[in-house]
């Protein structure tokens, strides 16, 4: 199995607010997802598996309270990261496909639109954020250029944007019209088949495609000297199917798909050259072949200009690094120094006009020219003032816990005291743990100031001149997002190529319907399709085959396993249904009541499986063989507003203990892999055996596999 | 499991046809399906979805009007189709043009003519008993009761006339607003959705007997509060709203509503699809307590399998509007011979990892799976009690394949 950790859940804690009280959804679980794996989490409704993989998504309601844990991913904690930050990562990185593909597809588009929004919207944003982004560093640059003591930095950096932008937009360009080329090829020869076969009456809205897919081409690097050729063939293709002679059509479109081929077939330009040439030499391509023209830009390219401009930019980078060392040294002495205010039994007003101050100082320490952003300080800010206003407004939030809890006991006494039986329950009061919550403010503290210190024992044996090369790799990058368009036909394109790999067939047809033209599991199709459209490395499946029927099901099951396999994505699969995961899971975590109940490799769950709810959940799905009556699990859930004070499970638990209801049990260990909180695994525990019903499937499975 | 009477057949399919639209661009949800029902059996029908097993449900409970076939409730006919008629008419009225043409057939035109004065003499019954059975029903019924209380009443001594007048006109007016069709009730599959939200579980459960012209308030209530005890619910349950319970609980109040009917028949559509899988386990043996305890019949749709599998006697599978094959549930299990239905078995899924990573899906594909031949593939009796649909020459493989 793959050994590098995609995703940390680390004692996860959510709560919800509602009119009758705080429920609690998720209970302190933790778990690992690794590369390339299926992590399965079963449990009933209301178990809290849906809640988790929401808040892995950063889409939980908005009366839901993340109350502690972190969910690791990479180096960032998606529960405290700001939503900017998560606008790059959900989506992205992470991507969900939900249980009901009826309602999770827009019904009045079609589905074609749906697949590319995503891809053109997040598209315009990134331009437009790069481009804002860019403006930021070339001003540091500039300033810290200037600051340095180099001559002609204005001028220099006005010509090295200049060329930045006109090589990336050449080279933009040079993809979609790429891209057009091979879209016309492939519609071209459908069209040609089509009509061979006489269906005449699906081919005109193809034939419309071509031609925009073939004039989209017309650049001059794709098909250069017989784009004339190709716009006067494209014009008789349209004359010609006006007056249906499909004939004419189909050869013309032979005939442009030669010229496509061949032109993709030419060399590729050298975009880099070609634009530090259009920038400072001319401002027209000459009519030559691509090999010479790349020969000739190459000539003209001036080694000494890039060099210097290196130069220059370590200089700057050096000189910035030294100033930000000069704060952080600084702010670090200050956080030092206005500790002591955070100790004991520390004074708000003051302790505020600290934080307020070192906030401040704290915001200075960046480095305008760090190309990898430091989280820690960005996110200084946010936490101090979380930790503070948790520890000051703590006395009085536990006082006003007090009053109610004591309010809400006299009133159910009182009713107990007339005979009658309330309705309702006391909820138990929790309290701010004040002791913790201040030496979290103070932890907060020191840790910046020691991250301070050590960038700046790292800054004096960094090597400056490959900083510089990051700065300027960073800037190109950020002027290729700031022009690099995808346009409709290159989403088109790759939308298509989607849906082909999720298996439905005819792309191209399809693209144009809409969502209630398709089946359940076509449906479904298309939802992974479009989870799948930014390659993303974790795929969240909430229950995607519960609203389906048997053959899809094992359709749609077949397809996410090959899909994990092509992409090596990392899988979280949750569902109710323990048969469906025996196929597709690695490891399984069974969930119940908002906590992990028995937590193991597939193998661990279905043949030896250690948790009373386990055995339930086993038993109550009827195999082939099942004749004698179904177990099925007395009662319902608990009401999560007031958690049971022992195992949440015992209530409808035929094998629970005394001790069940007095005290959680905690995770004991069944082998390296497989985990169980039931206190029927502790050593003083009576022996108890699985349900029959369990048994004798397992014996049966063994005998069966070997 | 009670042992199904073999030959008491309560409910009989026949030839059932359900086209959505006319002519050419009809869509053939359910096309020529029949089957047999016995008293006191679980028989259930599988297949994906969008095959036509809801839609064959819903034409029998007579919420579609069948387009052709028929369907007989203990002998009485209750949904009649025409379209085969009309289609016959068709034929023979061209068959006596061609006839005409050729001159010299008297005799064969007579014949034609002949068979289209009764096929519209079947196409009039067709309609009178799509429309009017409650009413042959009734009257029957009515008739039955006449003669019943006219004997009891004329034996009786003087001082229990009365009593026994006034309870032959209840029972009178009761019977009057009996339909036949409500012998027949439907479980339906989304609990959330079949249930009104603003009405409380009295009413819901109370509405079949007020339609039926009930008046007796007392009688209605007590029969309202057996129904919950009898699914497993309590007492304090009848004032609440649907929204108070949970998947499970609002599923047995679905039972509650259709067995308050005293139904003969019930029709399961897919009861449990919408349910998680412990609460699934209660309403299957909910529903296996209600048929031993009421000697229900249930005609149970659904697409998961295994669940068929453990609650049906008689499995038919159906694959685009046709039923393709019926069985006893093990022989089904035992020796599946219908690519489909191999197909279908191949899929599902089992609570074993080692067998399921090795487990190859059967895809099935008309075009491949059958030799493409002109002859119309027809519902065959390959041995006692297993039918497939095939052709000849399928028929006799597939005969050897089944005595092996």
């Amino acid at each position: 199995m793959a050994t590098e950790k995609k995703l940390e859940v680390k004692n996860l804690v959510i709560s919800f607010k509602t009119n009758n009280g705080k429920v609690q959804a998720v209970r302190n679980i933790s778990f690992d997802l690794y590369k390339g794996e299926t992590l399965a989490i079963v449990g009933e409704s209301g178990s809290g598996k849906s809640v988790t993989s929401r808040a892995i998504m950063g889409i939980l309601a908005g009366n839901a309270i993340p109350e502690g844990g972190k969910i690791l991913y990479g180096d960032k904690d998606l529960m405290k990261i700001s939503e900017e930050e998560f606008h790059r990562i959900r989506g992205d990185k992470i991507a969900m496909v939900f249980q009901d593909p009826l309602s999770s597809l827009n019904p009045i588009m079609r589905v074609g639109a749906q697949l590319t929004e995503a891809m053109l919207l997040k598209n315009k944003a990134s331009r437009r954020e790069a481009k804002k982004n860019m403006s930021r560093v070339f001003k540091a640059l500039e300033s810290n250029m200037e600051a340095a003591g180099v001559s002609n930095a204005k001028e220099d950096i006005a010509k090295f944007r200049k060329f930045s932008l006109k090589h990336c937009e050449l080279e933009s360009a040079y993809t979609a019209a790429v891209s057009s080329a091979q879209e016309a090829v492939a519609i071209g020869e459908h069209i040609v088949r089509r009509i061979d076969n006489k269906a005449f009456d699906a081919v005109s809205s193809d034939i419309h495609d071509f031609e925009r897919a073939a004039l989209g081409s017309v650049s001059y690097f794709v098909v250069r000297e017989k784009a004339d050729d190709l716009k006067t063939r494209v014009g008789t293709i349209k004359s010609a199917h006006k007056g249906k002679d499909f004939a004419t059509v189909a050869k013309e479109i032979t005939a442009c798909c030669e010229i496509l081929k061949e032109a993709l077939s030419y060399e590729v330009p050298n975009t880099f050259t070609l634009g530090y040439y259009l920038t400072f030499e001319k401002n027209e391509i000459p009519k030559v072949s691509v090999e010479e023209l790349n020969a000739m830009t190459h000539k003209a390219t001036e080694e000494d200009f890039m060099n210097e401009f290196l130069a220059n930019a370590e200089k700057a980078v050096r000189y910035s690094a030294k100033t930000t060392d000069a704060h952080r040294a600084e702010t670090s002495k200050l956080i030092r120094e206005k500790l002591s205010l955070f100790k004991g039994n520390p004074d708000r007003s003051q302790c505020e006009a600290a934080i307020k101050t070192l906030k401040s100082k704290v915001n200075e320490c960046l480095d305008p020219l760090e190309v990898i952003k430091d989280s820690l300080t960005h996110t200084f800010d946010t936490s101090i003032d979380y930790a503070a206003s948790l520890y000051f407004d703590g006395n009085t939030r536990n006082e006003k816990e007090k009053k109610r809890f004591e309010k809400q006991t006299a009133k159910h006494d009182a009713i107990i005291a007339k005979g009658k039986t309330p309705e309702w329950e006391v909820i138990p009061a929790s309290y701010v743990d004040l002791d913790a919550a201040r030496a979290d403010m103070e932890s907060t503290l020191v840790e910046m100031a020691d991250h301070f210190d050590a960038q700046i024992k790292d800054n004096q044996t960094a090597d400056y001149s490959a900083r510089a090369l990051e700065v300027i790799d960073f800037l190109k990058e950020l002027a290729q997002e700031s022009v690099y368009k995808i346009t409709r036909a290159m989403a088109r394109e790759k939308a298509v190529k989607l849906m082909d790999s999720v298996g439905i067939d005819e792309p191209r047809r399809r693209f144009k319907q809409y969502p209630f033209e398709f089946s359940g599991g076509m449906r479904q199709r298309i939802v992974i399709a479009i989870a799948l459209t930014a390659n993303p490395d974790i795929l969240i499946c909430d229950e995607p085959t519960t609203a389906l029927d048997v053959t899809i099901q094992a359709q749609i099951l077949e397809l996410i396993n090959n899909l994990k396999r092509e992409r090596d994505l990392s899988v979280i699969f949750i569902t109710h249904d323990l048969g469906v995961v025996a196929n597709m899971a690695d490891r399984i975590a069974v969930m119940y009541a908002g906590k992990i109940v028995e937590y193991g490799t597939a193998a661990d769950i279905f043949y030896s499986p250690a948790h009373p709810y386990t055995w339930a959940l086993l038993s109550s799905v009827p195999d082939l063989d099942t004749k004698e009556k179904l177990e099925s699990i007395p009662g319902t859930p608990p009401n999560m507003i007031y958690p049971p004070k022992g195992d949440a499970f015992a209530d409808r638990n035929k094998y629970a203990l005394e001790i069940d209801f007095e005290e959680q049990p905690p995770m004991f260990k069944v082998s390296d892999t497989h985990y169980a909180a039931t206190w029927l695994l502790h050593p003083d525990a009576p022996k108890v055996d699985p349900p029959k019903i369990v048994t004798e499937r397992i014996a049966r499975m063994r005998g069966e596999s070997k | 499991m009670s042992n199904p009477n073999q030959n008491d057949v309560i409910l009989k399919v026949e030839h059932l046809s359900m086209y959505f639209g006319k002519g050419q661009y009809a869509k053939k949800a359910v096309n020529d399906v029949s089957f047999d029902i016995h008293r006191g059996e679980v028989f259930g029908l599988v297949g994906e979805s969008g095959c036509g097993k809801t839609t064959t449900g819903r034409t029998i409970i007579k919420l579609y009007n069948a387009t052709s076939g028929s369907v007989y409730y203990k002998g009485q006919r209750i949904v009649a189709g025409t379209l085969s008629y009309n289609q016959e008419i068709k034929a023979k009225k061209a068959e006596i043009k061609e006839l005409s043409k050729q001159g010299g057939k008297e005799a064969e035109i007579a014949e034609c003519r002949k068979r289209i004065s009764e096929l519209r003499e079947e196409i009039r019954s067709a309609k009178h008993d799509q429309k009017h059975c409650d009413d042959d029903y009734c009257k029957k019924h009515l008739a039955d009761l006449k003669e019943e209380y006219d004997a009891k009443i004329s034996a009786a001594p003087e001082s229990e006339k009365e009593a026994l007048r006034q309870e032959y006109s209840t029972l009178v007016s009761r019977t009057k607003n009996s339909k036949l069709v409500t012998q027949i009730q439907m479980i339906y599959q989304d609990p959330i959705a079949s249930l009104d939200p603003r009405m409380t579980v009295r009413e819901i459960i109370a509405e079949g007997l007020q339609i039926q012209g009930v008046k007796d308030k007392e009688y209605i209530q007590e029969q309202v509060y057996k129904m919950l005890e009898t699914v497993g619910l309590v007492r304090e349950h009848a004032t609440r709203y649907p929204h108070e319970f949970s998947g499970g609980q609002r599923q047995r109040i679905g039972i509650a509503r259709s067995i308050i009917m005293n139904p003969e028949i019930i029709i399961a559509d897919e009861p449990i699809s919408a349910l998680d899988v412990s609460i699934r386990a209660q309403v299957i043996n909910l529903l296996n307590e209600l048929c031993q305890k009421m000697g229900l019949t249930i005609l149970f749709i659904a697409h998961d399998l295994s669940v068929v599998k453990y609650f049906s006697n008689r499995i038919g599978v159906m694959y685009f509007g046709n039923l393709v094959e019926l069985a006893d549930s093990d022989e089904l299990f035992r020796c599946p011979l219908h690519p489909y239905t191999r197909s279908l078995l191949s899929a599902i899924p089992l609570p074993d990892p080692e067998t399921e990573k090795n487990r190859k899906r059967i895809r099935y594909d008309p075009l491949v799976d059958h030799e493409i031949t002109d002859e119309a593939p027809e519902f065959r009796e390959v041995i006692s009690g297993h039918f497939v649909r095939c052709t000849l020459k399928e028929f006799e493989a597939y005969k050897e394949k089944a005595m092996q």
